[in-house]
């Protein structure tokens, strides 16, 4: 794609993020997709495609037509996506561009945030999902429940096959903690040391607090439409270069090894269909949901050899100014959880070079991962300046 | 280290298929489902091999036998209080002599590493039996 008929990435929406008592998901989702329009510099009735993700909180059935119905929008395209992590963000701009290349609609919004925090009903732990994983029959009884403990496997097998050890979590930990402190709209707020990583609690071995991500409330969405439209309307305009995605299973009891894992397919897809490489990469936002997601999507997709992501971590390349800053928005561990929605909007905010004290000097071509489940379902997107 | 009287777990709720694993479990066995057509094993078991998407699937005793590919030690409830009284306890992912993986949780030892032997052990939890897993040389 390219020329008057790309289609590109034309506004952003990003809420407060954290604990925002009494906001409903729905709510969080409307006022990230009015924000996003207003920043593409349209009105709602404009807007005639709607893609979103209902909140994992608390399930819910034609969650797209219900956001379409709150907003007073009647698109002619409209769905809801579930993949997985930031795999669904990616999933959705991929099939916004599929509709609009196609007639269905001309200026799509997608959008995911819930109430994740506050949102819970009284008592219940965790998200209220059934079968998250296929759990019940053959991981609940074993003690698997959640998304910490298969992560923790991932962690100790990546550590056992390459005798790597904390200092590898803890550079990924503090690295995005350190972007996450020049961010307005980040949940945490104060510097992390490696002294600090280590002094965290042991959560699942080797998984301390420190390596899993948080629980937020909050909403973020993307406007796409063709790139003459944006152009017209003096909006961002930033293309997508290549989405590729890759399932290799679903539950932690079908946990394959780390090397048939399909995040190094999915990259390779997407990094051969736009003809680049890591090296053309000004920046990454990898989905951080634990920091061995980082460590072990870095190995794939080529950044780092096997076993050296933490090193790379360490070096200060992944740091603002470094080669390849990582979650300058301070990501899942350390701005806030939504899914990686705010992944995707800080990567088109980079790219719109108005990313402020934490922009990267001349990004001009991201690199986005997803993983959803346990490197269930991996998925990678690169985002280049228009 | 939970000695086995100790052990609780919510039961597993099982298809009309998959309720024969559990009875076999409940018998001391550990059986798979192999598929005739193709003689590929798997877990965990499903109506139709993932291998060829055959129907004829065949209960097939498990020596039993394994190698731990990963371990995590538990330290904190997911289960709201449910599995407070089971903390620390360690969850095994491990490698069956015959091919499939499984998860699990380790017994009769708090101490496990990657390579490690180990072979399945039946506890009743609750008048079912689970199948774990044990180092090998543990009772």
């Amino acid at each position: 794609m390219s020329g008057r008929d790309a289609i590109v990435l034309a506004g952003i929406g990003e809420t407060r993020v954290g604990k925002l008592p009494g906001l409903s998901s729905v709510e969080l989702q409307a006022e990230a997709v009015i924000r996003a329009v207003k920043d593409a510099g349209l009105a709602l009735h404009d807007v005639d495609g709607l893609l979103n993700l209902g909140p994992y909180v608390q399930p819910s059935s034609m969650f797209a037509t219900t956001l379409a119905e709150y907003l007073g929008v009647k698109p002619t395209y409209c769905a809801t996506i579930d993949v997985g992590g930031t795999v669904t963000g990616m999933t959705m701009i991929q099939n916004a561009i599929w509709a609009i290349e196609s007639g269905q609609c001309e200026v799509a919004v997608c959008t995911f945030g819930e109430n994740a925090l506050t949102g819970r009903a009284v008592g219940v732990q965790g998200l209220k999902m059934d079968n998250l994983l296929g759990g019940e029959e053959w991981e609940e009884p074993f003690g698997v429940q959640g998304m910490v403990i298969p992560y923790a496997l991932l962690a100790q097998a990546w550590r056992d096959e390459h005798g790597t050890g904390d200092a590898d979590f803890g550079a990924v930990a503090t690295v995005t903690r350190a972007h996450a402190l020049l961010n307005d709209n980040a949940q945490m707020t104060k510097t992390m040391t490696q002294e600090d990583y280590l002094a965290s609690r042991m959560i699942a071995t080797p998984l301390r607090l420190f390596d899993c991500s948080l629980v937020s409330d909050g909403a973020g969405a993307v406007v796409l439409m063709r790139a003459d439209r944006a152009r017209k309307l003096g909006a961002r305009q930033v293309a997508v270069r290549a989405v590729a995605q890759k399932t290799t299973h679903n539950s932690a009891a079908a946990l394959p090894d780390i090397a048939d894992l399909g995040m190094a397919e999915a990259g390779a897809r997407a990094f051969e269909a736009a003809g680049m490489g890591p090296e053309d990469m000004d920046m990454l936002a990898l989905h951080d949901a634990f920091t061995i997601s980082v460590l072990i999507t870095l190995e794939a997709l080529g950044f780092a050899r096997p076993g050296e992501a933490g090193a790379l971590a360490r070096s200060g390349d992944l740091s603002l100014g470094g080669r390849w800053p990582l979650n300058t928005h301070g990501g899942l561990l350390s701005q806030a959880h939504i899914g990686g929605m705010l992944h995707i909007v800080e990567a088109v905010r980079q790219l719109s070079g108005d990313a402020g004290k934490r922009q990267v000097e001349g990004a001009r071509r991201a690199l986005v991962s997803g993983n959803g489940g346990v490197f269930s379902v991996c998925g990678a997107m690169i985002l280049e300046a228009a | 280290m939970n000695d086995q009287a100790d052990l609780w777990a919510p039961m597993p709720h099982p298809t009309g298929f998959s309720a024969t694993f559990w009875d076999h479990a409940d018998k001391g066995e550990l059986a798979l489902p192999k598929c005739e057509a193709c003689d590929a094993l798997h877990y965990p078991p499903r109506r139709f091999c993932p291998e060829c998407g055959g129907d004829a699937l065949t209960w097939t005793a498990m020596s039993g036998r394994a190698t731990v590919v990963s371990h995590s030690t538990v330290l904190t409830s997911f289960h709201g209080q449910d599995w407070v009284g089971q903390l620390p306890y360690v969850v095994v992912l491990v490698d069956l002599d015959e091919g499939p993986r499984m998860l699990s949780r380790l017994v009769g030892s708090d101490t496990i590493a990657r390579g490690d032997r180990v072979h399945v052990t039946f506890a009743e939890v609750q008048g079912r039996r689970l199948p774990y897993f044990t180092p090998e040389g543990a009772a």
